[in-house]
Parts: structure tokens; C-alpha cells; sequence
């Protein structure tokens, strides 16, 4: 059954991934493509020079990217279970409720952590070939909770999506914008790293939402 | 499940709650704060303070409240005066000119918002005597790492296996013990001279390490051994009078001169929770050392470091109605101007609002008890 569920939600998104993959890549080879033009315009030495005298990762242009591709997913992924009132048909699958909702949920989260993998691996890589390994740390672990604040979105957009009455909605929007506000507060290379593990934990935590927007819906809530 | 995820919503809402709502209160309520521009006046033998308060013209003020002009402060201002005819021949009982005064005139300063981040491990490595005199942009950066310094040549993104064998070579001849500790160096070429890096070894011992002709040059300062430092400075100040500031753990500030020898002085800093401003002249340095609760000066002599005189300026602090002080049990910020880390920082406990949050919680509580009842 759960290689049922994997293979309708990959049905469901998988036009939206071709898109996401695709820009994802295109935004992370435009990036590079201007690192790699600094380099060999103005020197090597530059981007070292950015890395080590400026607050800089030199990748900012990326900040947002895992934000919009975890909420535009949790979107294709959730919203047509609920046209139609879709989901309730999926609750009466002979298979256990609380499983279902969390393969679908999981093949989400899955499929963000190998986008986001795959887009880290491509940054370190290339990048290593213009600087010390110490520097794609401080680069990667800076975008950290960039790639967090996607799972964020991808979160809570599908509690949002799955929740019944519009108030709850609105709420869960509400601590979204919050969260998504402290995952961007600051732009200083390696700020969050005390905190991120904790973040994660939310994050994580956050799941939670999903449940109970799901058992909301059980109970037969609507505006 | 749906009670949990009840209960992490509610408990979302209050950390939110109590996170935005002050912030938005401040952000209305908040007045500029400034202090004046304060120096120890070589003429008057005090503190003097700048007022501006009519808009136009420079007046300084001392601690007794006498009024002076430009001239209690005739070496910050000697362009000025000069350019007035009033700049005396004489100060401090001895001759000045224009070339003395200005090659005396030095500021330094260390905020601790630059050193509460997290800094690139990486550090730019300069040439110290480069071959056309004028300083350059370095080619090479050094990695330090637990068993010694690696040197990269930027523009290849090369180790150079060699270079970086040498330097350590050149530091463990000298006694320097990996992994290195502290770093402090100004790799920039829009300075006069270059002194490469203050740095200490494993064992908190001072070093001085920089590259001239692309060979090692390392000195080994056993004056400052058993300081236990905890931050560094240094100074390249076109006088040359110091090579850098040192900074003990028990916050003491010390001086380390060109020629190795390490002053101690009676100013107290901590670098962590302080900002810290030196302005010199050719007789006396300023010393501010500024906190939350207000800033401490220290007049120096510039030849000896002695104390001459100190003065406390507390913050002014108006006493207002702070409404979040009755809303909520106190606030909470990430950020902060003094640091560069994302962290959860409560202050501004207060009883009131937790009292007040309690009989709100107790009145919600009931409330949504009574009408439960009435729909039964």
C-alpha cells in the first residue's frame, strides 16, 4: 500500500518537481556562472578576498529558493486532496490513517531532502574548486537554514492546505510568517548555527500540524 | 495528536506573541540616544566634552562647566586652528608642529559586534615588504588547523605545500605550538606598513608572524607569556608606537611596543560585553570603553601609558510607562546590535505581566469551560 501512496503523490507532483528541479538548477548554475565570471574576470583571489573581509557567502541569491520550491510542493502535493473533499476518500484506504498521512507527508520531505542534497552537493563541489574547504563549510552550513526554512514551508502550507475552516488557516499562515521571518532574520554567515538544531526540533515538531488539521477535518470542521 | 498539535500551536502563538509584540512597541516608542564627543584636552588637564547644542558653533565643556573653543583641543583640531593662525608653538612645555601633531593624531577602535560572530576560517596574508613599496592585495590566505598553518595561493586555489611547510617550520623554531589560538590582522593595503598577524599558540603564548620577501618572519614576545590573553588587536599606527593592544582574561589592557616589551595599563575592558575607542595624540590617549549601563574614560599619557585621570558617564536613562512591562512576563528578541548570532535572548522579567498573563490565562480557561457547559 505505502508504494501505492508513494506512486500517487508522485503522480500528483511530478510535473511541479520536473519544474522545481529545473529552476533550482538553472538559479544554482546562473549563480555559479557569475561566481565563476568574478573569478575570471577579477581573479581567484576575489572570491576569497569576499569571503573573508565581507559578511558574504557569496550564494545570497539562492536565500529563498528552498522556501518557494518546500511551500509550491506542499501545495501540488495537498491541495488536490482537498477540492472535492478528495482526502476523505484517501481516509477510507484499507490502510491505517496516521501511516498514510505520514508516507505522504514523508515522500515530501524525501523528496526535498534529495532536491536540496543535490543542490548543496553541486554548490560544494564546484565551489571547492575556488577555495579552501573551511570556506564551502562556512558557506554550506550558513545555507542551512536556508534548506530549513524550506521544510518549514513545506510543513505548514500542507497543514494549511489540509485544515478545514479558514481560522485555523489563517493561525498556522500566521506562525508560518513568524518562523519564516526568524529563519531570515539575519544575513551574517554562520548566525544561526547555535540555534539550528533547536530550530530543527520546531521544525520537526511541526509536523504535528499536519495531524491535526488532518483529525480537524475528521471531525467534519468547516466554515 | 490533535490536542498535542493544539497545545504546540498555543504555545507558537505565545513565543511569537512574545516576540513581536514588544518589538513593535519599541520600534514606536524608540528615541535616539547619543552621547557626546568626549577627549582629554592636553591645555585644560581634564575631560572635556563637545556641545553642539545651538547648531553652530564647536564649544567644548569640562567637568566643571567652564566653556572653551577649539582650543582646549589644539591636536585634534590643529587643522583648524591653524588654518586660524591660532595653533601655539608650544604645548605641554615643549615645541609642536603640524608634521608632529598629525603623525600623532591615531584612532583605534574594536566593537564587540565584530568579535561575538563567527569569523571565516581563513586569514588574507599579505607581503610585508613588497617590491614596489606600495602595499598590494595578498595572493596568498593561511588555514589554520590543529597541526599547523596551511597556506593557499588565492588565485589558483593552490596549497602551497612548501610556503606552508616553511611558515610552520619558521613558528615552531620559534616555539609556537599548533593548533594556533587567537589571530588579529588588518589584511589591507590602505595602511602605511604592514605587521602580519598577532596570533597565540596552544599554550596562550604571543607571536608575530608575517610574510616579507614571501619568507616566514616570526618574533616570539616572552614578555606577554602567562598574560592569559583573550583578545588582540593590532594597532599599524603610522606613529608606530605600539604594535598592538593586548587583552587579558581578567580584562586587563596591555601594550605591546615595537620592541617587545608589554605595558600594563589601569584601563579595564572586556571585549566580549564592551565596545572600546582609544583616540591619541602626541601627550595624551582617551581611552572609552563604553557598556550598557554608560561609558568609562581613561586619560593616558602617550609616552608611558600611566593613568592620569578617569570619569564614568552613565546612560541618562528617562524613566517611561512600559506597557509590555504589564502585558507580558518579559521580552523576547534573536538579534541583537551588539552581536552577530541568531539566539532566543529574554530580558525585562517582570512579575507584573506575569501575574496579568496568569488571571488572562485562568479567565480564557473558564470562560471556554462555561460555554462547553452551555452547549451541554
Amino acid at each position: 500500500m505505502r508504494k501505492m501512496i508513494f506512486y500517487k503523490e508522485w503522480l500528483k507532483t511530478r510535473w511541479y518537481l520536473a519544474a522545481a528541479l529545473a529552476v533550482m538548477a538553472a538559479m544554482t548554475f546562473y549563480c555559479l556562472l557569475n561566481l565563476s565570471k568574478t573569478a575570471q574576470i577579477r581573479g581567484g583571489d576575489m572570491l576569497w578576498n569576499l569571503m573573508i573581509l565581507k559578511e558574504t557567502v557569496l550564494i545570497e541569491m539562492l536565500r529563498y529558493i528552498p522556501l518557494v520550491v518546500g511551500g509550491l510542493l506542499a501545495m501540488f502535493q495537498f491541495l488536490p486532496e482537498m477540492t472535492r473533499k478528495r482526502l476523505k476518500l484517501t481516509l477510507h484506504l484499507p490502510y491505517p490513517q496516521g501511516r498514510m498521512i505520514a508516507a505522504m507527508y514523508g515522500y515530501g520531505l524525501g523528496i526535498l531532502l534529495v532536491l536540496f542534497l543535490l543542490q548543496a552537493l553541486c554548490l560544494g563541489t564546484v565551489l571547492r574548486g575556488w577555495m579552501a574547504g573551511e570556506l564551502v563549510g562556512r558557506i554550506l552550513r550558513t545555507a542551512a537554514v536556508w534548506y530549513l526554512a524550506g521544510f518549514a514551508a513545506y510543513i505548514w502550507i500542507a497543514a494549511v492546505c489540509l485544515e478545514p475552516t479558514w481560522g485555523m488557516r489563517v493561525a498556522l499562515l500566521l506562525l508560518l510568517a513568524g518562523l519564516v521571518h526568524l529563519l531570515t532574520l539575519s544575513s551574517v554567515p554562520e548566525a544561526y548555527n547555535g540555534i539550528l538544531p533547536w530550530l530543527c526540533l520546531y521544525v520537526l515538531c511541526g509536523q504535528l500540524l499536519i495531524f491535526h488539521s488532518v483529525a480537524r477535518f475528521k471531525e467534519g470542521l468547516q466554515d | 495528536m490533535k490536542r498535542i498539535g493544539k497545545i504546540f500551536i498555543i504555545l507558537s502563538f505565545a513565543v511569537l506573541i512574545l516576540w513581536i509584540v514588544p518589538w513593535l512597541y519599541r520600534i514606536v516608542t524608540l528615541k535616539s540616544y547619543t552621547t557626546p564627543f568626549t577627549l582629554y584636552s592636553c591645555v585644560y588637564h581634564d575631560f572635556t566634552r563637545l556641545d553642539r547644542s545651538d547648531g553652530k558653533e564647536f564649544r567644548f565643556i569640562d567637568r566643571n562647566g567652564n566653556v572653551y573653543g577649539d582650543e582646549a583641543q589644539p591636536l585634534f583640531y590643529h587643522n583648524v586652528l591653524s588654518s586660524k593662525g591660532m595653533l601655539p608653538d608650544t604645548l605641554e612645555g615643549r615645541a609642536v608642529t603640524p608634521a608632529e601633531i598629525d603623525a600623532n593624531n591615531i584612532i583605534v577602535t574594536a566593537e564587540m559586534k565584530e568579535i561575538k560572530r563567527i569569523a571565516p576560517k581563513a586569514y588574507l596574508l599579505m607581503e610585508s615588504v613588497p617590491v614596489r613599496l606600495e602595499l598590494q592585495d595578498p595572493e596568498y590566505a593561511f588555514v589554520p588547523r590543529k597541526d599547523g598553518l596551511y597556506i593557499y595561493e588565492m588565485a589558483e586555489n593552490r596549497l602551497d605545500e612548501t610556503k606552508s611547510a616553511a611558515f610552520n617550520e619558521a613558528l615552531r623554531a620559534a616555539g609556537f605550538s599548533f593548533p594556533a589560538r587567537l589571530f588579529a590582522g588588518n589584511p589591507s593595503d590602505r595602511k602605511e606598513y604592514d605587521e602580519g598577524y598577532l596570533l597565540t599558540d596552544a599554550d596562550g603564548k604571543l607571536f608575530q608572524l608575517k610574510m616579507t620577501d614571501g619568507a616566514p618572519e616570526v618574533r616570539h614576545f616572552s614578555a606577554a607569556d602567562g598574560l592569559n590573553l583573550e583578545h588582540l588587536i593590532i594597532t599599524e599606527l603610522k606613529n608606530r608606537a605600539t604594535l598592538g593592544y593586548l587583552v587579558g582574561r581578567d580584562h586587563a589592557l596591555y601594550m605591546l611596543r615595537p620592541d617587545g616589551s608589554v605595558v600594563p595599563t589601569q584601563v579595564r575592558y572586556n571585549p566580549f560585553e564592551e565596545d572600546f575607542m582609544l583616540i591619541g595624540d602626541l601627550f595624551y590617549y582617551t581611552v572609552r570603553v563604553s557598556d550598557d549601563e554608560g561609558e568609562h574614560f581613561y586619560a593616558l599619557r602617550s609616552d608611558d601609558f600611566s593613568l592620569v585621570d578617569t570619569m564614568d558617564r552613565p546612560y541618562a536613562f528617562e524613566e517611561e510607562t512600559n506597557l509590555c512591562e504589564y502585558l507580558f512576563p518579559c521580552r523576547l528578541y534573536f538579534t541583537s546590535s551588539d552581536d552577530g548570532f541568531v539566539k532566543p535572548r529574554f530580558t525585562d522579567w517582570s512579575w507584573k505581566g506575569l501575574i496579568v498573563d496568569l488571571v488572562l490565562a485562568a479567565a480564557w480557561i473558564l470562560w471556554r469551560r462555561s460555554r462547553k457547559n452551555t452547549k451541554n
